[in-house]
């Protein structure tokens, strides 16, 4: 049998494979770099991108959880300008979709942001971070105010020509609300999920394990939450899903394609494994293999419910 | 191949170091001969809750045996339950990870400042440059604990020649006193003709020796110790703020940093 073809389109996109890796765990893909060749990836997502330079908050910054962890770096970034001058060159170069992930406090704050990306072409596409749980200002309201999130994505698609995708968070009554609003607004792709708001506290010294007090549960913990949220968009908006939320094998990607999802993200299991997107990669071939499936895109949407 | 590599290893041979430190060394592993001292390896535990890596310095490695051997005591959940593998148990490597030591010049006295379970970097780096020719009795090696059973290796860090100055809060053995203080006052009565830093240790200490350096003008270098989910440099968690503002990842900026440039 022929080698199962990996290649998918997203929003008009061509990506060599689904696999993606998710903004906040792969820097600006440099480090990535040094331990595989992320030509291999189908996209690389950046991390999040905002107007100004920011620091990030004091550590410590994660605590591990039981099969995930939980994180609030707090949005640490190089700022626009600086993505511009001293990280996108390099990434340009790397034969792989670039993705930036935008953020921001305000609805200007996403539009400038996107309007400085616009011009360069190598940024295939940008995902907006609507969901952020770990700064003070922005990030969560975005994503759980449909009408806000709504107004923000025709904001930006008015500055970005290319395809705009919209990271949902999962800490809201009904994310395919969300996605209906996102959808109707103009969003291309929705990214399904962000971490869960979480909190874990230190019984020795009795303070949260972050110095954010809360932060966001990701890894393999979270998994069933959001192939569940999945299929609940899948079931209600027509433009296609990238699954996220604790990937670390290639049959956790197949049952985010099963319930909907037309690529992924893989995130915070590159921590533990930053080279896992290449086992995941062969390991996903053979796997088509047996199913004697020609193509990734047979898996969308398939699931057999009951 | 990959500067970095990620690999399956096992355990060939756990030491018994008494008062909770072990020395484990692990193989095969790839890259060993080009870890370098101050490098850091980052573990896979085999069948645990806890997911994330352990990083541990380089202590020794054996190019020929493609062996890595690794120093710890145990402190939390993670040091306990690598205390309790035995010989074969299959533990994964991701290496060699972080920013090594800077060799001094031949010409200069090395003082090196060891405190607790952050001697073996040291230990490595003495070894390293004894073998690259340093003179021996230019290397002073100040090794620091609460009591001599929290000095483990002496006969093995005395057995590269060097000049060895061990040092205990309780005085069961070598100097009474703080590791830094002690060192310190060396370093004024007997001055020792341009000497340069290294130190590894809690946290107190390398603020210490930090301190020493800036105010006597002396260079030199400070190995760090965090906690690092990725050990890569892409999780951002292990940072620690620097005196020009911002923060640098302890992992990947260094864990090797020189002196001058942390704000504790």
């Amino acid at each position: 049998m022929v080698t199962p073809n990996l290649s998918i389109t997203l929003a008009g996109c061509h990506l060599a494979n689904p696999i993606m890796t998710a903004s906040g765990c792969c820097g600006y893909g440099e480090e990535l770099a040094e331990i595989f060749p992320i030509s291999k990836l189908g996209a690389l997502v950046t991390k999040t991108i905002t107007p100004e330079v920011r620091p990030g908050h004091p550590p410590p910054r994660t605590a591990e959880t039981h099969g995930g962890m939980i994180n609030a770096i707090g949005l640490a970034n190089v700022g626009i300008d600086r993505f511009i001058s001293e990280k996108l060159p390099w990434l340009s170069q790397q034969k792989t979709a670039v993705v930036v992930n935008v953020g921001g406090k305000t609805v200007d704050d996403y539009v400038a942001v996107s309007e400085a990306l616009a011009p360069y072409d190598s940024v295939a596409m940008i995902e907006l971070n609507f969901g952020c749980p770990n700064v003070n200002e922005g990030g969560l309201e975005f994503g759980a105010n449909g009408a806000m999130a709504a107004r923000t994505v025709a904001a930006v698609k008015r500055v970005f020509p290319r395809p705009v995708i919209v990271k949902l968070t999962p800490n809201v009554t009904s994310i395919s609300d969300i996605a209906v609003a996102v959808e109707d607004a103009g969003a291309d792709v929705v990214s399904v999920i962000n971490s869960l708001v979480g909190m874990t506290v230190d019984v020795s010294s009795w303070k949260p394990t972050v110095t954010f007090n809360r932060g966001g549960l990701t890894g393999p913990a979270i998994l069933p939450i959001a192939v569940a949220m999945v299929d609940a968009c899948y079931q209600r908006v027509s433009i296609p899903i990238i699954g996220i939320g604790g990937i670390a094998s290639a049959m956790d990607v197949v049952q985010f394609m099963l319930v909907g999802a037309s690529a992924v993200q893989v995130g915070t299991s590159l921590f533990v494994h930053p080279d896992g997107p290449v086992r995941i990669l062969k390991d996903l071939t053979a796997y088509l293999k047996s199913r004697k499936l020609a193509s990734v895109t047979e898996l969308i949407g398939k699931v057999e419910k009951y | 191949m990959s500067k970095i590599i990620s690999q399956a290893s096992a355990l060939v041979q756990a030491r018994d170091l008494k008062n909770d430190y072990f020395s484990f060394t692990l193989a095969p592993f790839a890259k060993a001969a080009s870890c370098r001292p101050g490098q850091f390896i980052h573990l896979e535990l085999p069948h645990t809750e806890l997911w994330f890596r352990r990083a541990m310095s380089v202590a020794s490695v054996d190019p020929s045996a493609k062996s890595v051997e690794f120093i710890f005591k145990v402190f939390g959940r993670g040091t306990r339950l690598l205390a309790g593998l035995r010989k074969g148990a299959e533990i994964g490597i991701l290496g060699p990870l972080g920013k090594p030591f800077t060799r001094p010049k031949k010409s200069e006295t090395v003082v090196m400042i060891g405190g607790g379970v952050g001697f073996p970097p040291l230990m490595y780096f003495a070894e390293d440059l004894v073998r690259r020719g340093y003179d021996p009795q230019r290397i002073h090696f100040f090794y620091g604990g609460r009591s001599k059973t929290d000095l483990v290796e002496r006969t093995r860090i005395k057995g590269l020649g060097i000049r060895f100055h061990p040092v205990t809060d309780d005085g069961s053995l070598g100097q009474r006193g703080l590791v830094t203080a002690i060192a310190g006052d060396w370093l004024k009565a007997e001055g020792g003709s341009r000497p340069r830093l290294y130190a590894c240790g809690p946290e107190p200490m390398l603020a210490a020796v930090d301190a020493m350096g800036q105010e006597r003008d002396i260079p030199g270098e400070l190995s760090l110790e965090a906690p690092m989910p990725c050990g890569v440099g892409i999780c951002l968690a292990c940072v620690v703020p620097l005196v020009r503002g911002g923060y640098a990842r302890v992992c990947a900026d260094g864990p090797v940093f020189p002196i001058g440039e942390v704000q504790w």
